[in-house]
């Protein structure tokens, strides 16, 4: 572990000093002390039928250390955020989370028995695989070979997590009065306008686990090592302000963490969905050309995750261009990254035969994607209002299908945002009510019959908040609603602050949905089945239908 | 210099008022006091105002405040009377600008005034507009100059019935005139400025930890009909959002000041009906920062800085010695008929054109608030601001007299350039000190 930190910190130090273009040393003067704060937290969340599902204890530091100027480099900073985190539900609660919290089939958790699950077909999932099946811990290693002490202490891990964030921020004045900024080392980079959906906001990978899609981007991103180096032309004849930006994430690529099977949040249940296993072994021979089953054993889902080495090919680049023109602020983004969602492959028996592989029916991969799309947003007199919009097109993302296994196609993505500070003087005379709404759309522009995702389809969020008591008190209301799968989210919370230490927040998380079924299944056409494609179709809200929570976090900050 | 005066004379349009302003105008303005400090019967210099002799400061003391001490919240010592020169370069830029500015046809229209004091002559009650030349004077007075940093800034909310600190939240503020500059170069306007902006103001927050790293920056036109371009930065969020900036009744960061409070007024002359009521000596909060007894409480500075102290009811009220000051009173009326307030009284000091004393009075007509700020002489502050001919704002306090609740500010007004470059005034350096 001491030698990862050394490393690390030397790592750190090379990024910077290339970036500064001068030799970072021990003996660099230090102008004034680290600024420290932090906080310590935690979050205990009751699930309606489950019990506790979450009693996660959080550690929080953070520093900012100026720095005397170097060279010709001003404003220096070094930046950091470290993260410890204890989640004793595992502890708490072993019969419904953890290695030991078997469940009865694949999906029991968001939706009824159905045909494709039990007997030949889907097992349940083995939670936590790294502490029961060598074999599955094998074929998902490096993705979700998490053992039950890495849920317990995320943070702790071969990525060095507990460091969220490590960064040295330089400026430097250019000859013609530009200022040319730079920020290297492990951080996040966080592009476009828009709250809850990632459309422009996909730099970062992000961790699900945490708590799906419903804790802030800020605690969930999960940091690289990048460089981002900003040209800064401020006012020219045209724009208030103009300025482009260069981030290159040199880290070894990371997907979005999903959860695995036997955490209390695994987005869209995929974690169970990997971890299961096909009983085609227990198939007649009859049933099979020839006579002969050719399955000796069971059929794990994934035979393998193909997660990209580090080279210097394998990282990513992007490039923004960001200013303000008038009353509006805008961009132009592109981005050359790997998805971070799983693609699966489909690996047959043999080609042209759509039996799977007798050693795994998929292979995970991450595959290339390049993205452009812009963002603007528009400060409307007339309304009192701010009008947002922000979209992507993309090249090159991967979405399964029931029988031909993956499929490239292009996608268009945006979101519509509309912000108003609204006074209501029966409610409140002296404080405005923050009003947002956003629909977030999607489009599969080279969408198949029989890929589990809708061709078209939306999602609209409404927040309404309030305060009182001088800012003291704030409830608020998070709606959001998956148009075509016919799934709602409620999420009310007030958020008490007694004093500038301690902040406490009770709320509500409750779901509706998780109907949709796809009319296709591993046990072929049958009449419309969950698993295992519906859980696309019904989205992360619809797949938690089961997962109405009441959270109470209490944090005291310094 | 007398043919200035004839031409000055000459030009000057008929429909603002029959009088043109003169050199000696500028003269009397700027340096009213050049031929005997105020006075007022009953009042002396090292005298107490306090609940036993309150009457005494009847005719010097505005009426919410005089309330107060009367009820014994606040007892007033009085102070010698000051000077507060204005910086040389703001009074020239007033001088060459004598005859060239005037009131457009509509409230918030003004030609002709890019630097200095846009109306230096006394104000006539038979004057219709004599309020809306006062309130321009205040718009384009030499509040913190070209650009000043209040840095830190310390904000307490309390309960003034029990005296409980609530809430400490410390800031850093800075501020940037683009356009009216008269002393920092580039002057008098910041190149290139494609939207015409006038000022710029650039707030961080840095305590407590749930507003931490809060970045607000607002952009303010030159054209007076124009709202405020806003942003914020939230520090969990981590992008910039912009704002809607129609709500200026708003309550800043849940503190008992509107948005439209600051600085005594900060919105647009087109908002309000400007009425002159007239010209008096009164008591205001101007003193020498370093001649008051300071507060030790109070978190160190790196250079011994020390801030204003608080005392009185609930320690809602500034420490500080008041001085005579010669003083225009304008009133306020919301043109908006759902404006939540039906009035405020500025009480402004005539010489430097800041407002330090504001009573502000709800729907009914009832007062609901009492805003004061008090003045800083520049040349026994920091050792930089000395010679900068700031009134530096040093100390707040906003009273809502219905709720018994108040919120004060502890300022460090830095008049330095360096401070607030333009490059900390824009979106992108929000997005970039952002953590």
């Amino acid at each position: 572990m001491s030698k990862k930190i050394t490393t690390t910190l030397t790592q750190l130090a090379f990024g910077a000093g290339t970036a500064l273009g001068v030799g970072v040393t021990a003996t660099q003067s230090i102008a004034e002390e680290a600024n420290w704060s932090g906080y310590v937290e935690n979050a205990t969340y009751h699930r309606d039928g489950v019990g506790i599902s979450k009693f996660r204890n959080t550690a929080q530091a953070e520093f900012v250390k100026p720095i005397d100027s170097v060279g010709r480099w001003h404003n220096v900073t070094l930046n950091g955020t470290f993260r410890a985190t204890y989640d004793g539900v595992y502890d708490i609660n072993e019969n419904e989370f953890g290695k030991n919290a078997t469940e009865p089939y694949l999906g029991s958790n968001w939706h009824p028995e159905g045909s494709a699950t039990g007997g030949p077909f889907l097992t349940a999932g083995v939670p936590f695989p790294c502490e029961n099946d060598p074999s599955l811990c094998r074929n998902l290693d490096d993705y979700m070979d998490h053992k039950e002490r890495d849920a317990r202490f995320p943070e702790f891990n071969d990525e060095l997590d507990f460091i969220r964030e490590l960064y040295l921020d330089a400026t430097t004045d250019l000859s013609n009065g530009d200022q040319l900024s730079v920020r290297v080392g492990k951080q996040q980079v966080v592009w476009g306008k828009t709250d809850l959906f990632r459309v422009l906001d996909v730099i970062n990978p992000v961790d699900y686990s945490r708590h799906n899609i419903y804790d802030e981007l800020e605690d969930i991103r999960i940091p690289q090592w990048m460089l981002n180096v900003e040209w800064r032309m401020g006012p020219t004849k045209t724009f208030d302000d103009s300025n482009l930006s260069m981030v290159w994430n040199f880290d070894k690529f990371r997907p979005n963490n999903l959860g695995t099977c036997g955490q209390s949040y695994r987005i869209l249940d995929a974690g169970c969905f990997f971890s299961s296993y096909m009983r085609l072994d227990t198939l007649p021979g009859a049933a099979f050309p020839g006579g002969a089953n050719p399955y000796g054993t069971a059929v794990p889902i994934i035979h393998d995750v193909k997660r990209p080495d580090w080279e210097l090919g394998n990282t990513q680049l992007g490039l923004k261009w960001e200013g303000v023109y008038g009353d509006s602020t805008f961009s132009l983004n592109g981005l050359v990254y790997r998805q971070q969602l799983p693609s699966l492959h489909f690996r047959p028996l043999a080609p042209g035969i759509p039996a799977p592989a007798a050693d795994g029916v998929f292979d995970i991969h991450f595959p290339w994607v390049r993205m452009i799309g812009g963002s603007v947003d528009y400060y409307s007199q007339t309304m009192d209002a701010v009008w947002r919009l922000e979209t992507t097109y993309s090249n090159g993302e991967e979405l399964p299908r029931d029988t031909n296994g993956h499929k490239r196609t292009d996608m268009l993505r945006y979101v519509i945002g509309f912000d108003k500070n609204q006074l209501i003087p029966a409610l409140n005379p002296n404080r405005a009510f923050l009003i947002s709404a956003q629909v977030f759309g999607q489009h599969i522009l080279e969408h198949e019959s029989d890929m589990p995702d809708f061709e078209d389809n939306w999602i609209a969020t409404l927040l309404f908040k309030g305060w009182w008591q001088n800012d003291r008190i704030s409830p608020q209301i998070i709606l959001a609603h998956d148009i075509r799968a016919g799934a709602t989210a409620v999420a009310p919370s007030v958020e008490w602050i007694p004093d500038d230490h301690w902040k406490i927040t009770l709320g509500a998380n409750i779901k509706f949905g998780g109907d949709e079924t796809f009319p296709w299944s591993v046990n072929g056409n049958q009449p419309e089945t969950y698993e295992p494609l519906a859980r696309f179709t019904n989205g992360p809200i619809g797949v938690a239908n089961q997962e109405d929570e009441v959270q109470l976090t209490v944090r005291y900050s310094f | 210099m007398f043919k200035k005066l004839v031409i000055a004379m000459a030009v000057v349009s008929s429909a603002q008022g029959s009088y043109a302003a003169t050199l000696q105008d500028v003269e009397n303005s700027f340096y009213p006091y050049k031929n005997g400090m105020p006075t007022a019967p009953g009042i002396s210099v090292g005298m107490t105002i306090d609940q036993n002799n309150w009457q005494v400061a009847k005719d010097v003391l505005d009426p919410a405040m005089l309330e107060q001490v009367k009820q014994g919240n606040y007892t007033i010592k009085v102070g010698e009377t000051d000077s507060f020169d204005l910086h040389p370069n703001y009074i020239a830029a007033t001088q060459d600008r004598l005859g060239k500015v005037k009131l457009g046809n509509e409230t918030g229209q003004i030609e002709g005034a890019d630097a200095g004091r846009p109306f230096p002559e006394e104000p006539s009650m038979s004057d219709p507009r004599a309020g809306e030349k006062l309130a321009w004077n205040f718009k384009y007075g030499y509040n913190w100059g070209d650009s000043a940093a209040i840095y830190p800034f310390y904000w307490k909310f309390r309960d003034m019935e029990s005296g409980k600190l609530e809430r400490t939240l410390k800031f850093n503020f800075h501020f940037l005139n683009f356009t009216h500059r008269v002393n920092q170069e580039p002057k008098p306007a910041i190149e290139p400025n494609p939207s015409e902006l006038f000022r710029g103001t650039y707030v961080q927050v840095l305590e407590p930890f749930d507003v931490k790293d809060t970045q607000l920056l607002i952009h303010r036109f030159e054209d007076d009909a124009k709202r405020d371009n806003a942003y914020l930065y939230l520090g969990f969020q981590r992008r910039v959002r912009r704002l809607s900036t129609g709500q200026v009744t708003d309550a800043f960061l849940g503190s008992d000041i509107m948005i439209e409070d600051f600085e005594g007024y900060n919105g647009r002359i087109s908002d309000m009906k400007w009425t002159y009521k007239g010209t008096r000596n009164m008591l205001l909060p101007f003193y020498k920062h370093n001649e008051m007894p300071l507060a030790t409480d109070m978190p160190a500075e790196s250079d011994g800085y020390q801030f204003v102290d608080y005392t009185g009811k609930g320690a809602c009220f500034p420490n500080v010695t008041w001085q005579l000051r010669k003083v225009y009173e304008v009133e306020a009326e919301p043109v908006d008929p759902n404006h939540p307030i039906s009035k405020r009284i500025h009480y402004m000091d005539a010489q430097t054109f800041t407002i330090p004393r504001t009573s502000v009075y709800d729907r009914k007509g009832d007062l609901w608030k009492i805003w004061t700020i008090g003045q800083a002489h520049p040349d026994y502050h920091l050792p930089k601001n000395k010679g900068s001919g700031v009134s530096i704002d040093d100390a707040f306090t906003m009273i809502d007299v219905q709720a018994n609740h108040c919120t004060t500010g502890q300022f460090k007004g830095q008049v330095d350039p360096e401070l607030s470059p333009p490059s900390k005034f824009s979106v992108q350096n929000m997005r970039s000190s952002g953590r």
